[in-house]
């Protein structure tokens, strides 16, 4: 209860200030956010299939980019949110006994995410932290590969391509915002994706990928 | 409400026209700028020392199956996979000749000639037959013995140019030194192994206990190792050059020809190649110049866990001919040969063996991705 105390401290603090009729969270608000966000991998990769070179894995790197919410208060704890942004390009590089190939190719990735949210305490307080869970559909595309991924694969042949896939997942969010003035509000959250995909080789061969990434994100918002 | 109609649409138009790029294949060059690439060996390097005179006439040369697309593959040794693979031009025979005995053979000798100098060297010394010092090695006419007729291969007259001698000539058309764009291969010491095994098989026929015998081909496979692990520090690494790739020997103990020695034969084989490996490794300057390529785990794996390499038999030689060196799609074992003679034999592609000891094309090109692997983590590739 001790956070609560403090954000009930800072609502009453707001009040004494005279913020005045602060505006709420509440039921029928639409809010928007622009952010970036971080989306950190936990790859746990399949070895290549077969014809390959044993125990090769891949591992995907860490991207970033900027990224937008669209959220409606569906009553003044619910909420639902819309979260999309540009493509995320990330690194694919060797694991396994490939590690230390260093970058194989690259992929890009949007994760369009619907989040049925849950905020806690006050509407019109200042301080609202959130939940959420929902579905995330993952679209990979736009791969590039390598001199290495080609060696590996296709010696002497045409260069390898990755195909790309896509996926559904389900992401887990904790978070909280804070409002800055009627309008205005900074929010920070961090989304659990449960989620893999499969990488499957110009020459045939594939790898299943388990990502679960944690992304990590910081936006400001708008109340309208 | 038009502020809020403009944001949703910006955020679905991210998310979505997003969704256009196509697969692409990348940045293709290697992360070393290659020029050239020089190799020294012996036959599993060789690609095309003696494809003049008898052999060129039945359309051989290469220690597989031969013909420039013959199993559907772009490249037959492993050496001109890895050049396709770094964009460099494709390797050629840097001496070529053979010293055939006409009378056997009934085709004409060919003068040993050099072709590593001039606007486009050939720089790929390996040959077929080449020990790591010594002469005479397997096919060299000096073995042939008109009494046995086991030798009569020999008749075709192999160079058989050890591989100190190989750089030696490289140092001296090409040379003095290396260039630090240059990748340089050394693949050698599986002629010492099948002169030894012969050897102890010879003095064991003449009395000398099995022991002896095979206590006096250790001591030739080490001073074999010490020999090559001191060419690659004192005449190549010492000579400037910065990427060099020594592969060690694959097991010979699992080709068909010493599975067809027996079990005996076998472990022989197997424990002379190791005395060979182990020396190698100990003995080479390791650094930053130097990757040392492990054929021998590589080939056991190869055997165990077939199906992971795309290969379904790993002991039948596909080729009729005793020689990989004669062989051509005309001379496979009926299993390989395609229906339509105009095919390419694709079926030879899941294959280890062509013959009793040299790869398939398939084979060979299973061994340029192992080195191609570990140039990638050696960040050569």
């Amino acid at each position: 209860m001790k956070k609560q105390s403090i954000a009930s401290a800072l609502v009453a603090t707001a009040a004494l200030c005279g913020a005045g009729a602060v505006h709420a969270q509440a039921a029928g608000d639409v809010m928007v956010q622009l952010g970036w966000n971080k989306i950190m991998p936990k790859v746990k990769s399949s070895d290549l299939s077969a014809p390959s070179l044993p125990g090769s894995q891949i591992n995907i790197k860490s991207a970033s980019a900027l990224f937008a919410t669209l959220t409606y208060m569906v009553t003044d704890d619910i909420s639902v949110e819309a979260l999309g942004g540009l493509p995320y390009k990330h690194d694919i590089v060797g694991a396994g006994a490939v590690s230390g190939v260093g970058e194989i190719g690259t992929i890009h990735q949007i994760s369009p995410t619907v989040l049925l949210q849950y905020r806690f305490l006050a509407a019109d307080g200042p301080f609202r932290p959130y939940v959420g869970a929902g579905p995330t559909f993952a679209k990979f595309y736009g791969t590039q590969g390598s001199a290495a991924l080609t060696a590996v694969t296709n010696p002497g042949g045409p260069a390898t391509t990755i195909g790309g896939d896509t996926e559904w997942g389900a992401s887990l969010q904790a978070g909280a915002n804070y409002k800055i003035d009627k309008h205005w509000f900074v929010d920070a959250s961090l989304i659990k994706t449960f989620i893999s995909t499969k990488a499957t080789l110009s020459t045939g061969q594939e790898t299943k990928a388990r990502l679960n990434p944690i992304a990590i994100n910081a936006s400001i918002g708008y109340t309208f | 409400m038009k502020k809020f109609h403009v944001l949703t649409t910006a955020v679905a138009a991210a998310a979505f026209l997003a969704g256009c790029g196509g697969d692409d294949a990348g940045d293709q060059s290697p992360r070393v700028a290659f020029t050239q690439m020089v190799n020294f060996g012996d036959s599993l390097s060789d690609v095309g020392s003696y494809d003049v005179g008898a052999v060129a006439l039945s359309g051989g040369g290469h220690f597989s199956i031969n013909g420039v697309g013959a199993t559907g593959l772009l490249y037959i040794n492993w050496t001109e996979f890895l050049a396709a693979t770094l964009k460099l031009t494709q390797p050629c025979a840097a001496e070529t000749g053979l010293n055939t005995i006409q009378a056997v053979v009934g085709v004409p000798p060919v003068p040993a000639t050099f072709h590593d100098t001039g606007a486009t060297p050939c720089l790929n010394y390996a040959q077929g037959g080449s020990r790591v010092t010594l002469q005479p090695g397997p096919g060299n006419v000096a073995l042939f013995n008109a009494a046995d007729p086991t030798t009569y291969g020999d008749a075709l007259g192999a160079l058989t140019i050890p591989v100190h001698d190989q750089i030696q000539n490289y140092l001296t058309d090409v040379g003095p030194t290396f260039s630090p764009t240059t990748l340089v291969t050394v693949l050698a010491g599986a002629n010492d192994v099948f002169v030894q095994t012969a050897t102890v098989s010879a003095e064991v026929a003449a009395g000398v206990s099995q022991d002896t015998a095979v206590a006096g081909a250790v001591a030739a496979m080490t001073t074999a190792a010490d020999d090559l692990a001191n060419d690659v520090n004192t005449m190549i690494l010492a000579n400037g050059a910065t990427h060099v790739v020594v592969v060690n020997i694959p097991d010979a103990s699992l080709t068909p020809s010493a599975i067809a020695s027996g079990a005996s034969g076998q472990a022989l084989t197997k424990s002379l190649v190791q005395t060979f490996n182990t020396e190698l490794a100990a003995k080479l300057q390791a650094g930053p110049s130097l990757l040392l390529v492990d054929a021998f785990s590589a080939s056991e794996d190869q055997a165990t866990n077939k199906a992971q390499y795309g290969l379904t038999d790993v002991t039948t030689p596909v080729c009729t001919s005793s020689s990989s060196l004669l062989c051509t799609k005309n001379t496979l074992i009926a299993a390989v040969t395609p229906a339509a003679s105009a095919a390419p034999a694709t079926a030879a592609n899941t294959y280890e063996y062509a013959d009793g000891v040299h790869p398939t094309p398939y084979g060979y090109r299973l061994l340029s991705e192992l080195v191609g692997e570990q140039m990638a983590i050696k960040g050569w590739l």
